[in-house]
């Protein structure tokens, strides 16, 4: 299982993802970012929570403490809509920049 | 609400709650350890396995806390939290930091206030519109000096203005005094003035804020009595009533209209001490107006350029004018020249050597303390290797490196530049009430903003500089990467071990120099002060006496003042007293008389300086006589004229004791012939550096001297002498019925003070300048050997346990500092030698290449350096080597 570290530009654009498809606490996110990439991407812990919460402070998410199961509380992070926004527009430079670098790399 | 005000209130917001977002923080890291721990649980390993796996699985938990809190906190929390962890860092080594503090404050003190004093004295211009066209025109004759610019007789200055093209005006100014009688609203005092020609103020280009300055029509006789004054009478003497012009200003002699006030910035002569407040016209007088008038100089000349003329060209005109005049009245002419320079440098002229020695001595001390700072720093850079190789070991990149070496060395600098500020302000301060009045443009001295805003940024440049040192050294990423596997720089060690010894030798090299200066001035002080004056100066009272006017037909003679010194006698606290006719030691001046040798074969004439003093003076000065008798009350008009000779006076015209009883013939009427009856001891009456002058000495009861200074001889103690005198010449010379009396009153101690203050200034500051720097240099050599100690210590260990004896190690530690002291002392030496001939002049009685300086200078260097290198020669000593083996870096 290749573990790839990834740009922090690229954390966020995950995370936003993630979040558009539900509310998620970092655990959650972590495993789902894992999952849907078929382990061919992975955050860790030292960069997910730093990304989770300088985007708490940009105002594209939001969070609460919400009791889970087995007596914890778990910060539950919420897309706002300006998060939304953003997700949108990241999204699309992103898949742009994909399709050049696919246009490039496989000219002949 | 836009993004970056809500980002902010969010990160306030976070600042606030900062433990509880800590705490919560905590919380959630540990949901996602619990969660990770359940997932593992669910594919099947141990429950130990599982919490294994996945605290690997999620690394360092301390990381991502601080990385979470680095997101929270805003740019200015991590400088503070840098800044904090900065001043832990200096507490921990007080030494360094205090000296490193110190220095730094040194310097910008010390540079900032001596610099402002040169400043004020002699760089920062004159305060008038365009000054550098001002020049001062003086006389100077063949057997000066070249350079000297005398001053000039009245009838020169309207010959010269009279021809001359080249300045759009010349101007004269006068020495003179007005005596202000005392009115309802204001007592009697004595103003500095200066009599001026009516283009004066037209020539500085100032103009009076209020009314208007005196014309030509004022400089006749009858016109005259017309003033401006400063700004400060105005507001002292009429409250600066806007209705002043018209207003008189009560002379004793004669009032004055005021019809103009100058502005709160005009002073002239410039800054002087004690300032000058009235200018009145100066009226040259019908017999002044004679070319060849022989003893009549007085006038300051000033002039200003004309547009397009230089100085050169102004001195050939004036050169061409002296010529005409000197082909006109060749008599007089001979031998004189008129000298044109600019007025700036005319001011400072007989300080400007003085001035530069100082800020030489000044760069000395400041080169040391840079020296020394930058081995301070660079040791301690070297000695911190490993705690930061611990720190790039855990992670720290190469820029959070960097940054927290410069945060001290920010810090330093800061807290030494501002300590250094408040230290220029004290020594301004000190240095200007310490300076000697005569010092041109005293009253300026004040710190100068500029140059401190310059050196205390100075000072933190180069401590951020010198702190960036080790930045470099440490923080290539190759030096990074050996000290994460805790290895040190070899080359780097070699390199920095040669700067440092090089540093030191230079260190040694300028304290030697300052110390000779020292040396050099507190022996020319120690000589002036040691000098024997020939009287005693010491509790003696000088009182002036001066009628300002003869009355018609009182007879002439000093009664009155006779009656005052017996008055004078009978007062307490006064010893003895007596009266003098002509000048007193240490102050004024004597009046020198032609006399004859009736009966001489050859016939002798000469010339000798004359006094006239009442019985008592010699008692009162304690000048011892030394054959025949004094003066004593029988010696009245009407008993035969004597005259006391002083020793030198007698061995030059009668060659010795053989001058009692022979007898000298003065031209003056009121001297003729006199016979000499006493021989007393040589005095220096002008003051500790000039030889004694042959003096001849009559009694005051057979002249007709109507003014004269009491000389008083009191108990230390006395109080009340002042009043009693007042009340005497109250008695004595009544208000109304007699001639006004002047009245000046001073010590004789004040006077000695002020003639030898130049002297003990230099001394005082040429010694502290050497103590500073040998201090500084001394703690530089203490902290290079504790250092090489110190990085050898393995060196040391394994020679210890191959049997080197302890105090083998100990002389060789002496050996090696031994060797940068004699450099150092040679280079130091050598460079004094050189220098110390430029500052030859302003020594007294000692010769600056005195080997004895030197020698003395040399022995204490080296002992004091010996003694700062034994403590880390014996700490070397005592290395334990299995100690010193076992640390293994």
């Amino acid at each position: 299982m290749p573990k790839t570290d990834l740009l922090q530009g690229t954390l966020d654009l995950l995370i936003l993802k993630i979040l558009a498809l539900g509310p998620n606490h970092g655990w959650g996110i972590s495993t789902r970012i894992r999952q849907i990439s078929r382990e061919g991407l992975n955050a860790s812990q030292g960069s997910l929570y730093p990304a989770l919460h300088r985007l708490e402070l940009a105002g594209d998410v939001r969070s609460e403490m919400k009791p889970s199961e087995n007596n914890r509380r778990a910060r539950v992070y919420t897309l706002t809509a300006a998060g939304r926004r953003r997700l949108e527009t990241e999204a699309d430079s992103w898949e742009r920049f994909a399709l050049s670098m696919r246009r490039i790399l496989q000219a002949d | 609400m836009p993004q970056p005000l809500a980002r902010l209130i969010a990160r306030l917001r976070g600042l606030s709650r900062r433990r509880g977002v800590a705490s919560e923080l905590d919380e959630e890291l540990q949901f996602h350890l619990a969660q990770e721990v359940e997932a593992n649980r669910a594919r099947g390993m141990t429950d130990q396995e599982a919490r294994r796996v996945a605290l690997r699985d999620l690394g360092g938990l301390t990381q991502t806390r601080e990385a979470v809190r680095d997101v929270h906190s805003l740019w200015i929390e991590a400088v503070w939290r840098d800044v904090r962890y900065a001043v832990r860092a200096l507490r921990a080594s007080p030494a360094f930091t205090a000296i490193a503090v110190a220095v730094l404050a040194l310097s910008v003190g010390v540079s900032a206030s001596v610099y402002s004093v040169v400043d004020a004295v002699i760089l920062r211009g004159l305060p008038f519109s365009e000054a550098h066209r001002l020049v001062a025109v003086g006389e100077q004759g063949a057997d000066q000096s070249p350079g000297a610019l005398n001053l000039v007789a009245p009838q020169n200055f309207l010959d010269w203005r009279a021809r001359q093209d080249v300045f759009t005006g010349l101007a004269a100014a006068a020495y003179a005094e007005i005596s202000l009688k005392g009115t309802g609203e204001a007592f009697p005092e004595n103003l500095l003035a200066r009599r001026v020609t009516a283009n004066f103020f037209e020539v500085l280009r100032a103009a009076p804020m209020i009314g208007r300055p005196f014309t030509v029509e004022n400089e006749v006789a009858g016109r005259e009595h017309v003033a401006v004054i400063s700004h400060r009478l105005w507001q002292r003497r009429f409250a600066g009533a806007p209705n002043v012009l018209g207003k008189r200003l009560p002379g004793q002699l004669a009032s004055f209209e005021i019809v103009g006030v100058m502005p709160p910035a005009f002073s002239y002569p410039v800054g002087a001490a004690e300032p000058v407040e009235v200018w009145v016209p100066y009226v040259v007088g019908p017999d002044e107006r004679v070319r060849g008038n022989d003893f009549g100089y007085y006038l300051q000349v000033i002039g200003r350029l004309r547009d397009g003329v230089s100085i050169e060209r102004a001195q050939a005109r004036m050169d061409q004018i002296t010529a005409e005049l000197a082909a006109e009245t060749p008599r007089w002419f001979t031998d004189r020249s008129a000298r044109v320079e600019f007025l700036q440098d005319y001011l400072t002229r007989g300080v400007r050597s003085w001035m530069l020695m100082l800020l030489g001595a000044v760069g000395c001390v400041l080169l040391i303390a840079c020296v020394n700072l930058a081995n301070l720093i660079l040791a301690r850079g070297t000695t911190r290797q490993r705690e930061l190789g611990v720190r790039a070991a855990l992670g720290a990149s190469r820029g959070a490196l960097a940054r927290v070496l410069l945060t001290e060395s920010l810090l330093l600098s800061v807290a030494g530049a501002l300590l250094g500020g408040v230290l220029a302000w004290l020594a301004v301060g000190f240095l200007r009430a310490s300076l000697p009045p005569e010092l041109p443009r005293v009253a300026l001295i004040a710190v100068n903003w500029r140059v401190l805003t310059v050196t205390m940024t100075m000072a933190v440049v180069i401590g951020l500089a010198l702190g960036m040192a080790p930045v470099f050294q440490f923080v290539r990423p190759a030096a990074v990467a050996m000290m994460r596997q805790g290895q040190r720089t070899n080359t780097g060690d070699r390199r920095s071990a040669r700067l440092r010894a090089s540093l030191i030798v230079t260190e040694v090299a300028l304290a030697m120099m300052l110390l000779v200066g020292g040396g050099l001035f507190l022996s020319s002080f120690a000589r002036v002060a040691s000098i024997d004056l020939g009287f005693d100066y010491r509790n003696v009272l000088t009182v002036r006496l001066r009628p300002l006017v003869l009355p018609p037909n009182a007879p002439p003679g000093p009664s009155p003042l006779l009656d005052v010194l017996e008055s004078a006698r009978a007062m307490p606290g006064v010893e003895t007293a007596a009266l003098a006719g002509g000048g007193l030691p240490l102050r004024g001046d004597l009046m020198t008389h032609d006399f004859t040798i009736p009966g001489s074969v050859p016939p002798r004439d000469g010339d000798i300086a004359m006094n006239q003093v009442s019985p008592d003076y010699f008692r009162v000065l304690r000048i011892p006589l030394l054959r025949g008798r004094a003066f004593t009350a029988a010696d009245r008009p009407g008993s035969p004229p004597v005259v006391i000779l002083n020793r030198r006076a007698a061995g030059m015209f009668f060659g010795g004791d053989a001058a009692i009883g022979q007898v000298m013939n003065w031209r003056r009427q009121d001297l003729g012939e006199r016979t000499v009856v006493g021989i007393v001891g040589d005095i220096r009456f002008d003051g500790p550096e000039n030889d004694a002058r042959p003096q001849a000495f009559v009694p005051l009861a057979q002249t007709q001297t109507s003014a004269a200074t009491l000389v008083l001889r009191t108990t230390p103690d006395a109080q009340g002498v002042l009043a009693g005198i007042h009340a005497a010449v109250a008695a004595e010379y009544p208000e109304g019925s007699a001639p006004p009396v002047h009245i000046d009153v001073q010590t004789l101690e004040r006077h000695y003070s002020n003639l030898v203050a130049q002297r003990r200034l230099n001394m005082w500051l040429l010694t502290v300048f050497g103590v500073l720097g040998l201090g500084i240099a001394v703690i530089g050599i203490y902290g290079v050997m504790s250092y090489i100690v110190a990085q050898r210590r393995q060196e040391i260990g394994i020679r210890m346990a191959l049997g080197a004896l302890p105090s083998a190690i100990l002389w060789s530690v002496i050996g090696r500092t031994s060797r940068y002291l004699s450099l150092g002392l040679i280079l130091g030496i050598t460079a004094a030698w050189a220098l110390s001939g430029t500052v030859s002049g302003l020594l007294f009685g000692v010769n600056p290449h005195d080997a004895g300086i030197y020698a003395a200078v040399a022995i204490l260097l080296s002992f004091v350096g010996f003694v700062a290198a034994l403590v880390p020669a014996r700490r070397a000593a005592r290395v334990d080597p299995l100690e010193a083996l076992r640390l293994e870096v």
